[in-house]
Order: structure tokens, then C-alpha cells, then sequence
């Protein structure tokens, strides 16, 4: 080490301990003036009872505005209303009736103790409920993680996007139809192309921002965003037709059935293709890695027929996809 | 060589806005150090958006780094999860919940889902960035291991005062941030009524827009009937009048409950107003020895706090001079020397 070194490290170390000791008589002079604020309002407390009376005023206030469990302790509250509503004034002028004072000191206590009682017992009930409620909200996102339905799960594969058949098909059945189509779960857009290049106004929608690039690079009109989140979000009449693929398949029974009552809204008078696999048709790994999720075409047209929809099932050469449902709806 | 792309994300872009202010830096420096960035949002203000993009138009780009800036749970945030590229978190803090549910019980879920996201956020994420050691605590809690405290940027308003109290107006005791329950300006209220009584003409500003409108009617009301006349909603104000709110208030007062650095507590010492806090929190650290803070808030405690800064010229001086010391280890030039410095290497950590 060089003397120009050491000369700045001595430098430093000096400066550091002049910091320090300034820091040091810094904490001493906040803390004693800190110690000494405290200590005159608990003399003047003391001095003036009503400093003490005035507190508890601008704190009953604030109970008074404030929400339930917001502010101070309920009961407090409850029993100066309860005083005044039953008019019991235990410093009355008595006379000659000394016995009264007692019965009314010992009511008073009753009643005290008693609305105490049941203010902390709604109080408590309150808390419970909302901790519960939170509970219940932490436990269904450990279910989702467990399912995958928050994460989509990890450990299968993505699902697989239909062969250019089957998209060919969708669009010739969509050929005829007006208004603006929206593919649902459009992967990289295979079921967006044919549509596209038939001159229809398409957009696809699908969550993964990775899996849509590279119909994004090609000209389609492809959107990074939750499929199920779009439909919910359009306006009544907003589509001319939807397809609905891939997300389908992860969604269980009471979510199918919400799809189907939004595209009602969104496509009324259109027409929804649902593309997807048939559960029944898994193996093992998948059924059991998916289990409880994903409808088969059957059961969508069941669903789409309940609603008063025309609804047929259209054959592809796909073998993962060999049942289109289609849902004219009116 | 191409440039490394890093692309800056937020919920929301608006003028006079922390996180806002923060994330346009940001972006400055990271242009500095040589990156091509972009800044996308979810919600973004109609004369800002030649700066900001739509984040949902984000899907057909590529980057090499995101950088997330957390101040809630947002769209944005689930959307920066499904990306691959490596993450940074750049964190701001989120109010517990609990302290919004008896107000704004929907708020108070969303601040829940945030600090969830927020875990998710952090077990993605490679480096955290913190404007505090009680934020880079509270990071590190969602699973992050790898957290550095980098301070928030911003400009403090110019020095406009000197130490002495503005002969012949009446004494003003100043709060700066949202009306909002983690802040407690129903203390601030109290405990101006409780100064009344021996300060009786003295005032309580608070400025500042809401997040909460029930929480404000209650704050109006409780203002009314405790301390009628002496305490003014100021709102949302601009940057020129909010120095010169600091410049004519005689105490800055802060009795939040819960806070993730506080910003106004440095621009108040920056414009030489003495600081009067509750030691809860981060306010222990962002103020250091530079203000009086007090372990009890109760009106009195506070009251007799606020007469002793308003009466005591030699306290007055010394607590202007520390807080005009420490807002300088705050300096713009500073923050923005450690916050480069921290995104250089956090960059690095990531490509």
C-alpha cells in the first residue's frame, strides 16, 4: 500500500468516526428531545383531567364516522348510546330513596357487561368471517396451482392446434357468415389463416404471448390475452361468429356452460364452433393429468341445444379432432 | 453487437405520480447505460401515451430483459408471468390489505391478489430492486433471494424557505399523500384539535387526491366536528404549489401506520420544514436522526411534539439543518448514480 494510500485510508477512517460520533450525538439529541415530549404530556395529563376527556372525545368521533371495525373499541360506542337511550343517570338526586341508586348501579353494570358481551361477540364473529373468507380465497389459489389452472400446469404438453383441414373446414362453415369472427384459443393461428385469406374480418385471441408470434410475424391479427376474459368483456352482438379451441379443453363443466351463455351475448343470431378433443379419447397420462377437465363435443352440443340453439356435429379427418360442433344460434 | 432490449413495465402511467416519475428515469437511464427500452402499461394518461405503449401490443416483440415495476396487482403483471425473457422487480410496496377492508373491503381484495401476484412475481424473478431496506425485507419474504436497495427517483421542490416561522400567519402544520387509511389523517386531525387548545388559530393542510371516498366523507366530518375550520383539504395540486405548500408550512406531520418510503418526508426537509413522525414502518429509516419520531401518537403526545418544533427555535434549527442534510444524501444526482448503477448490474445478472 502506497502512502498516498494509506494516508486516504486514515482519512477515511477518521472521517467514518467523525460521521459516526455525529450520528451518535444526532440519536442522543432526537431521543432526549423525543423523552422529553413524552414526559410533558404525561404531566400535562395529569395536570388537567380534561386534556385526558378532550382525547377520548376526538377519539369517540372518529368511532362515530368511521365504518365498523375500523376504529376504536365498538363497545365503548355502544354503551354511551345505550347510557343515553335509557336515560339512567346514576348521580340523580335521590332523597330518601337510597336503594334506587344501587338497583340502578347494579343495571347499569348488567347492561355494561352485557352489551360488552355482545359487541365482542359480534366483533369476534366479524373477524372470524373475513379471516375465514381469506382463508377460503388462499386455499382456492393452492387448488388452482394443484390443478394447474393458474399456471396451466406445466407438466402436460400444450395442446395441440388442429391440422390445416380442419381449419379449412371451420372456415368454409363460417364462409357465409357476416360480421366480425373471433378464434378463441388461436395458438399460432391456424384456424385464424384460412379466414384471413378469405377475406373475413378475424382476430384470434390466446394467453400465451410466445405461442401466437408467429402468426403475429405472418399478418394475422393475433392478440396476447385471456380468451375467456375477451368473450366476457365483448359487447352483445359484438361478433358475427366465434371458434372457440384449445382453452376449452382445461375448462370443467360450470365454465363450458359460461362460455356458452356469453357467446349467446356476444355472437346472438352467429354461429360458435367449438373445436376439441373428446376426454373419452385421452391416454392415460393426459385423462389422469387433466382429470375433470375438457368436455366432449356430445356434451357441448348438448349444452349449446339447451340454450334453443341449432346445433350440428361435423366430422373432420383430424384424429384428435373428429367432431366439430357447430351452434347456429338464433 | 445488437443492443440489449430491455422493456419496462407498469399498471399505470399518469402525471404526478411516484411510480410514474420513476419509471420514466428509469427508462432515461437504462438509455444511458445503452439499452434499447420501451416503457408498456396497462392504463396510461392521454398526454403521456407517445412514451408509453399498450402492454397488450407488447405480444409480438421480443426483449432480452423485462423490468416490472410493482406498486399493485395488475393485468400487467400476469401478463410479464407468461413472458420467458428473465425478470427484473423493481418494488414499490403494497398497503396491507386490512388496512383498506373496513373502508374499500374490493380494494382490500385486490391489494390480497397483488401481494399474491407478487409472489409469483418474485419466485420468477432473477434480481428485486427496492426504494428501501423495508421493502427489499418484504420482497425477500415473497421468495426473492436476490434483492438490492436502490432509492426512488425523484426531484425534490426547490429550497425556498429559511429556518423561521412566516411572521404573522398563523402556524401550519402540513401532510402530502392520498387520502388513504394506511396514512391515518384521522390522527393528523386529532391531533391538530389537540394543539387547539394551546395553538388555538394553528392549521393542518392536507394535500393530496383519494383513495378512498368513504374514507375522505369521514375525514371531512371528523375534521368538522373536532376541529372546525382548522384543517384544509387541498386536493391534488400542482408541482409549483406544492413547493410552495412546503415552503409557507412551519411542521411537516406523518403518523402513518404504513408507508414504503415516503417521498413527501424528503421534499418536506429538502424545503427546510422540520419533520414530526410515527416511528412505524419504513419512516424510521427513510427519516434517520433528521425528525422527532414518536413511538405514541395519541393527540397529546403529538400535539405537545408539534408545539415544542413550533416554539423551540433552537430545535427548529437543528431539525431544518439534519433534514436538509439528509434529503441531500436523497439528491437526484445521487439516486440516479446508485439506481444506474443497480440496473447495470442487474441487467448483467440477467443476459
Amino acid at each position: 500500500m502506497s502512502r498516498a494510500d494509506q494516508a486516504e485510508g486514515i482519512c477515511l477512517v477518521a472521517c467514518q468516526a467523525v460521521t459516526n460520533a455525529n450520528a451518535d450525538d444526532s440519536q442522543a439529541y432526537v431521543n432526549q428531545v423525543r423523552a422529553e415530549i413524552e414526559a410533558e404530556a404525561e404531566a400535562r395529563r395529569r395536570r388537567d383531567p380534561e386534556l385526558q376527556r378532550r382525547e377520548r372525545e376526538i377519539e369517540r368521533v372518529w368511532i362515530e364516522v368511521a365504518p365498523p371495525g375500523a376504529a376504536g373499541d365498538q363497545g365503548e360506542l355502544l354503551l354511551d348510546r345505550a347510557d343515553r337511550l335509557a336515560t339512567i343517570d346514576v348521580d340523580v338526586p335521590l332523597g330518601a330513596k337510597p336503594g334506587i341508586r344501587q338497583l340502578k348501579g347494579a343495571i347499569r353494570k348488567v347492561a355494561y357487561w352485557y352489551l360488552r358481551y355482545v359487541s365482542d361477540q359480534v366483533n369476534a364473529l366479524n373477524n372470524v368471517l373475513t379471516r375465514l373468507l381469506r382463508r377460503f380465497d388462499e386455499r382456492l389459489s393452492v387448488l388452482e396451482d394443484a390443478v394447474g389452472i393458474a399456471d396451466g400446469g406445466g407438466l402436460l404438453d400444450p395442446i395441440p392446434e388442429p391440422d390445416g383441414a380442419v381449419a379449412e373446414l371451420v372456415a368454409s362453415i363460417l364462409g357465409a357468415q357476416t360480421g366480425r369472427t373471433v378464434v378463441l384459443g388461436c395458438g399460432s393461428g391456424v384456424l385464424v389463416r384460412p379466414l384471413h385469406d378469405a377475406g373475413i374480418a378475424v382476430h384470434g385471441v390466446d394467453v400465451d404471448a410466445l405461442v401466437i408470434l408467429p402468426g403475429v410475424r405472418d399478418g394475422l391479427d393475433l392478440r396476447a390475452f385471456d380468451p375467456g376474459a375477451h368473450l366476457a368483456e365483448a359487447r352483445p352482438g359484438e361478433f358475427g361468429s366465434i371458434v372457440a379451441a384449445g382453452f376449452v379443453e382445461d375448462l370443467g363443466p360450470a365454465s363450458a356452460q359460461r362460455i356458452v351463455e356469453q357467446s349467446l351475448v356476444a355472437a346472438s343470431n352467429g354461429t360458435v364452433v367449438i373445436v376439441t378433443g373428446d376426454p373419452a379419447e385421452r391416454g392415460i397420462v393426459e385423462r389422469e393429468l387433466r382429470a375433470g377437465r375438457g368436455l366432449s363435443p356430445a356434451t357441448w352440443a348438448y349444452l349449446f341445444e339447451r340454450t334453443g340453439a341449432a346445433v350440428e356435429l361435423v366430422g373432420t379427418p383430424d384424429p384428435r379432432f373428429r367432431t366439430l360442433v357447430v351452434a347456429r344460434l338464433s | 453487437m445488437n443492443a440489449i432490449r430491455v422493456h419496462q413495465f407498469t399498471a399505470a402511467i399518469g402525471p404526478r405520480d411516484a411510480v410514474s416519475h420513476h419509471t420514466f428515469e428509469v427508462d432515461t437511464l437504462l438509455r444511458d447505460l445503452g439499452y434499447e427500452t420501451e416503457i408498456f402499461a396497462q392504463h396510461s394518461h392521454p398526454d403521456l401515451r407517445d412514451r408509453v405503449h399498450d402492454y397488450r401490443l407488447h405480444a409480438d416483440l421480443e426483449a432480452d430483459v423485462l423490468l416490472y415495476q410493482a406498486s399493485t396487482g395488475s393485468r400487467v403483471g400476469d401478463y410479464v408471468l407468461t413472458r420467458t425473457e428473465p425478470l427484473i422487480v423493481n418494488y414499490h410496496n403494497l398497503t396491507p390489505a386490512e388496512m383498506f377492508d373496513p373502508w374499500e373491503p374490493h380494494v382490500g381484495a385486490e391489494l390480497d391478489a397483488g401481494r399474491r401476484q407478487l409472489g409469483r412475481l418474485a419466485r420468477k424473478a432473477l434480481r428485486g430492486l427496492a426504494d428501501s431496506h423495508f421493502n427489499a425485507a418484504e420482497l425477500e419474504a415473497a421468495g426473492l433471494g436476490d434483492v438490492v436497495v436502490a432509492p426512488v427517483l425523484f426531484d425534490p421542490p426547490p429550497l425556498r424557505r429559511s429556518a423561521s416561522i412566516d411572521v404573522g400567519e398563523p402556524p401550519t402544520v402540513l401532510f402530502v399523500g392520498r387520502l388513504s387509511p394506511n396514512k391515518c389523517q384521522e390522527d393528523l386531525i386529532a391531533a391538530t384539535a389537540a394543539l387547539r387548545e394551546w395553538i388555538p388559530d394553528v392549521r393542518l393542510k392536507l394535500v393530496g387526491g383519494t383513495s378512498s371516498h368513504r374514507y375522505e366523507t369521514a375525514l371531512r366530518e371528523h375534521a368538522q366536528r373536532v376541529c372546525p375550520g382548522g384543517v384544509e383539504f387541498a386536493g391534488s395540486v400542482s408541482e409549483t404549489q406544492l413547493a410552495d405548500l412546503y415552503a409557507h408550512a412551519d411542521v411537516f406531520l406523518c403518523l402513518s401506520e404504513h408507508e414504503g418510503f415516503c417521498v413527501p418526508v424528503i421534499e418536506a426537509m429538502a424545503a427546510g420544514t422540520p419533520v414530526v413522525a410515527f416511528a412505524a414502518a419504513v419512516l424510521p429509516e427513510t427519516i434517520g436522526n433528521a425528525g422527532i419520531l414518536l413511538e405514541d401518537k395519541s393527540p397529546t403526545n403529538v400535539a405537545v411534539a408539534l408545539e415544542r418544533v413550533l416554539t423551540d427555535r433552537e430545535l427548529r434549527a437543528w431539525l431544518v439543518e439534519k433534514g436538509r442534510a439528509r434529503a441531500a444524501t436523497f439528491s437526484p444526482e445521487r439516486n440516479r448514480a446508485i439506481m444506474r448503477e443497480a440496473l447495470r448490474a442487474a441487467v448483467e445478472v440477467c443476459v
